[in-house]
């Protein structure tokens, strides 16, 4: 896989390091601002509110904290 | 279609497997450290915008979800320990501070002030409320007042200072804390914190009861619980 695409990067040895460089930050981006919040929340860990939210489904996050 | 061929598949595996540790390697760091940073960005917008509001002596009635409504101060936490609780516990609110349950008692208000707080993640503001003892004081800021509750358990009724409940023991927030009638009309100003427990699960939650007994004007000075704290003016 690393190696498929060390061969397909264009411009030499420079060239192909700076596309590492940027192939790595757009994921390391991806992943910090978009993968990993939305994935947070879903564990369990993350859940500190008293409800009536069965615990059996802990990634129901939706449900109201507090009952009426 | 040889042996170069499959070396080449099971090589791909391997990458995929040891990329996938180091996405949950990153995924570790994200969360432990990296929510830290984003909550401490908002607490900062929120505190800052609570200022303004209350510089310019506006009031917010009924507080939108997820703006701030007061300042906690937490002196067994250490001088530094400050944060602005927002209104509401849902997902979106509670990772930018603690958050107020909504429908609870307001600051100072008759009934219980319950809030909710992260343990171990998004700058963890109830990591160590496990060390608070009888005794030990709450400071809330509003725009006019302070409001002091001492940590104890909560007289007439069953609701300890410190408490290891379910998930989904509800009662922990009711006007009287700990009656499971929520319709009980509620007598005494009390204080509640959830958590999850033990830190890094959520098996069970961590409850802080405490009571309300100090209450003055901002005007006439910081309370006690406070002094050799630095509180910021505005």
């Amino acid at each position: 896989m690393y190696g498929w695409i060390w061969r397909k990067l264009p411009g030499g040895i420079p060239g192909k390091l700076l596309g590492c460089a940027v192939l790595l930050f757009a994921t390391l981006v991806l992943l910090f601002l978009v993968v990993f919040p939305w994935a947070g929340p879903k564990l369990p860990f993350n859940h500190v509110t008293v409800d009536t939210t069965p615990t059996a489904h802990p990634t129901a996050t939706s449900s109201p904290a507090v009952p009426d | 279609m040889g042996t170069g061929h499959w070396r080449t598949v099971l090589r791909g595996i391997g990458q995929l497997f040891i990329t996938a540790g180091l996405v949950i390697l990153l995924f570790v760091v994200y969360e432990l450290w990296w929510t830290g940073f984003t909550t401490k960005r908002d607490q900062h917008r929120l505190l800052n915008t609570l200022h303004q509001q209350w510089a310019h002596g506006v009031t917010i009635e009924d507080p939108p979800l997820g703006s701030a409504i007061a300042i906690l101060r937490i002196p067994r936490l250490g001088p530094k320990y400050l944060f602005a609780i927002v209104e509401g516990t849902s997902t979106a609110d509670l990772i930018k501070g603690p958050g107020h349950y909504t429908g609870t008692a307001m600051p100072g208000q008759v009934g219980n002030f319950a809030v909710a707080g992260h343990r171990t993640t998004y700058e963890h503001p109830f990591y160590s409320i496990n060390r608070l003892r009888p005794g030990d004081a709450i400071v809330l800021e509003t725009r006019t007042r302070w409001f002091t509750y001492t940590v104890e358990n909560i007289p007439g009724t069953s609701a300890r200072y410190q408490e290891i409940v379910s998930p989904g023991d509800v009662s922990v927030v009711n006007p009287v804390p700990d009656q499971p009638n929520p319709g009980l009309a509620a007598t005494q100003r009390v204080l509640t914190f959830t958590s999850c427990n033990p830190r890094y699960s959520a098996s069970q939650r961590i409850v802080i009861h405490a009571l309300l007994t100090g209450s003055m004007p901002k005007s006439a000075g910081v309370p006690q619980a406070l002094h050799g704290y630095r509180i910021k003016e505005t």
